[in-house]
């Protein structure tokens, strides 16, 4: 019976085994994959049945068809499989049923094969996902290239990754990843070939990066160090590629595998090694404006002790010429005609200029360099304003300027350094001195306010915006030449002194508006001004009250 | 006549030695003078003057370390001196340290301020 469909199935070029012991079926399943198993009913008690436990692994990958005459058929066998055919079909029959269940076996295998690379496709794009998140994460570049060589691994499961990397370190480093251990030798050609690749990259050209194997730093790491490679290694399949955005050339990196690569996973590896060199690039930025910023700050520390340094060599000369001066107008040295006393004072007004700048350059100097000492205690602000007043009276006599002080009641004590203060209200009075026509008056209010109700011109807006709780704060109000709104925002700034002919003619450092905001600032105070062209200026500042002295006067008043 | 008083000047800077002494002299004060603190430490101890102009920044001895060496001798621990400084940063250095100066004089000084305070220490015996 047997021997006819072995004939059918050689007519038609079909490969077939043919064999009635259990024993030797087993094996011969364990051994090849069946396309289709035709088994036939009429054998042996039992035999169908027990054959089907070995059959149950292939009941998948083959068909099984039953050739039977019985109308029984024992329910184990009809669960696994596929078709009857009756004994007495015709041979174009059988080999009808032979051919519809080879084509669908075919069609069944073809969607799962489709499944499966779906499947794998998608593992991939999740992995290109993972990785894309992690490198916007972090501007660390060894970091970056622990991703990209980790996403490679997930993605492709290499036996062995080289990556060469040129924007780690100082010096390139050759950043190894391997299964297995690798020997002197080994790695000695793996350095060679990694050279040569990255040589051959630019193609005779100049590399942007000097490189030597003998040199090149290596960081080696072994997932199994217990098995190792050989040299067979280089008969691996392997895909190689630069990281490099435009111009910026970062490394290189090189894959091997002992399986094939596809396509789709030549694809995947160029994704990923493209991927990396953006965020390297933002993290080579970003490393760069760090520097920079580094080297600011140095620059502005030397800056500020060059100007100390200078400051203090022009302070010498100085004096001499001043004293000579001094001594030629004291008359000791002999008379002096009217044009020679004009002309010596014209020289002696200049070195007391002079002498100003120096003094403000030192102090702008100190107190960016946090140098500043300051004597902080409970201070009158009436006796700053008192004494500020008649220390520059002369000046104000001489332009027959009114000053006239209007004094808040009851105000309360500040904590402050009463030398500084001087200082600012000075620096604050001679400039409306200087820029307030003759005849005039200047007023120096002094008035307690909440921080609610002090209100600023909207350039000094975030100036009073910090301020929080009761300030003393103190007004000086001038007749004149005022400033300009646009010029208003920086009359703080340093070395920024309003430019107009009026303020070339009355001189000074262009520092003296700065140093006061950099005092107030250290008083936990603030300065501002409110002005209008030709009608003139008022320059404020605030100082917060001292809270211990208020405390004192409650407990003082309630004993 | 009473003799004149001494002052001795000390300052490594020969111009302002001799603006000084200039004006000094003619307000009829007797000036001595050395270039560096070892000579103006000799001569101090030589002279024991009725006052001393330091200049702080000098070669060798600074000002600061004559005026304390001064200070703690009490055969001349009574003589006024007058400190000339510059305020160096290498002057805030030495800030801190006990120097037993009488009064300072920063620099660019003015000759009359310094002819005032010399007096106050010299003309209130008369």
């Amino acid at each position: 019976m047997i021997e006819k469909y072995a004939d059918l199935c050689r007519a038609n070029s079909y490969e077939l085994q043919i064999s009635s012991n259990a024993k030797i079926i087993e094996e011969m399943l364990e051994a090849e994959n069946f396309d289709i198993i035709l088994l036939d009913n009429d054998m042996p008690e039992g035999f169908c049945t027990n054959i089907v436990k070995s059959l149950k692994p292939v009941m998948e990958k083959s068909g099984i068809l039953l050739l039977t005459d019985k109308n029984e058929i024992p329910k184990e066998l009809l669960k696994s499989i596929n078709a009857f055919i009756p004994k007495d079909f015709t041979d174009d029959l059988i080999l009808s049923a032979l051919n519809i269940n080879l084509r669908m076996k075919g069609s069944l295998q073809k969607l799962a094969n489709t499944n499966k690379d779906l499947a794998a496709s998608l593992y991939r794009q999740n992995t290109l996902y993972s990785i894309s998140s992690q490198f916007a994460g972090t501007l660390d570049k060894s970091q970056l290239l622990e991703f990209m060589i980790e996403g490679l691994d997930k993605a492709l499961s290499f036996s062995l990754t080289c990556t060469l990397s040129f924007c780690t370190e100082d010096e390139p480093v050759l950043i190894l990843n391997s299964l297995y251990e690798i020997s002197d030798e080994l790695l000695n050609a793996i350095k060679l070939r990694t050279v040569y690749n990255y040589r051959a990259l630019f193609d005779g050209k100049c590399a942007p990066f000097e490189l030597n194997e003998n040199t090149l730093k290596v960081i080696k790491t072994v997932k199994y160090p217990a098995s190792r490679f050989n040299f067979t290694l280089f008969q691996f399949d392997n895909m190689f590629a630069p990281i490099a955005l435009g111009e910026n050339f970062y490394g290189c990196v090189e894959i091997f595998k002992e399986a094939h690569f596809s396509a789709e996973d030549a694809k995947c590896f160029q994704t990923i090694a493209q991927q990396v060199a953006l965020p390297l690039r933002n993290a080579t930025l970003y490393q760069e404006i760090i520097e920079t910023n580094k080297k600011l700050e140095r620059l502005e520390k030397l800056k500020s002790e060059f100007i100390s340094i200078v400051s203090h060599e022009l302070r010498t000369p100085l004096t001499s010429i001043k004293n000579s001066l001094d001594i030629l107008l004291s008359g000791k040295c002999g008379d002096l005609t009217e044009a020679s006393s004009k002309f010596l004072t014209m020289a002696k007004r200049n070195a007391a200029r002079l002498s100003g700048i120096i003094n403000d350059l030192l102090d702008i100097s100190k107190i960016e360099a946090g140098k500043m000492d300051f004597h902080f205690k409970p201070v009158r602000i009436q006796t700053v304003i008192e004494y500020v007043k008649s220390a520059l009276s002369g000046l104000a006599k001489e332009k027959s300027l009114e000053v006239v002080i209007r004094e808040g009641e009851q105000l309360p004590e500040v904590n402050a350094d009463s030398q500084r203060l001087e200082q600012v209200l000075t620096n604050l009075l001679s400039n409306a001195i200087k820029f307030t026509p003759e005849g005039r008056r200047i007023t120096i209010k002094s008035e307690l306010l909440n921080a609610t109700d002090i209100k600023a011109h909207p350039c000094f807006e975030e100036t009073i915006k910090k301020l929080r709780g009761n300030y003393v704060v103190v007004s000086v109000e001038d007749e004149g030449i005022g400033i300009a709104e646009n010029e208003l925002l920086h009359a703080f700034d340093k070395f920024a002194q309003i430019e107009n002919s009026l303020s070339r003619k009355v001189g000074g450092s262009g520092l003296g508006l700065p140093i006061a905001k950099q005092l107030l600032d250290a008083h936990n105070g603030a300065i501002w001004c409110d002005s209008e062209l030709n009608r003139g200026s008022a320059f404020r500042f605030a100082l917060p009250v001292d809270v211990t002295a208020i405390e004192k006067e409650k407990v003082l008043s309630i004993n | 006549m009473e003799s004149m008083k001494k002052i001795l000047i000390v300052d490594d800077e020969t111009d302002i030695v001799e603006s000084l002494k200039f004006v000094l002299d003619a307000s009829g004060y007797s000036c001595y003078t050395a270039f560096n603190g070892e000579d103006g430490l000799k001569l101090a101890k030589e002279l024991v003057p009725d006052l001393m102009i330091l200049d702080v920044m000098m070669p060798k001895i600074n000002g600061y370390k004559i005026s304390r060496l001064l200070k703690y001798d009490n055969k001349y621990k009574n003589i006024p001196i007058l400190m000339i400084t510059a305020r160096s940063q290498e002057e805030d250095k030495l800030i801190g340290e006990e120097t037993g100066a009488d009064e300072y004089i920063t620099k660019p000084f003015d000759l009359d301020d310094v002819l005032k305070t010399v007096d106050k220490y010299l003309k209130k015996e008369d």
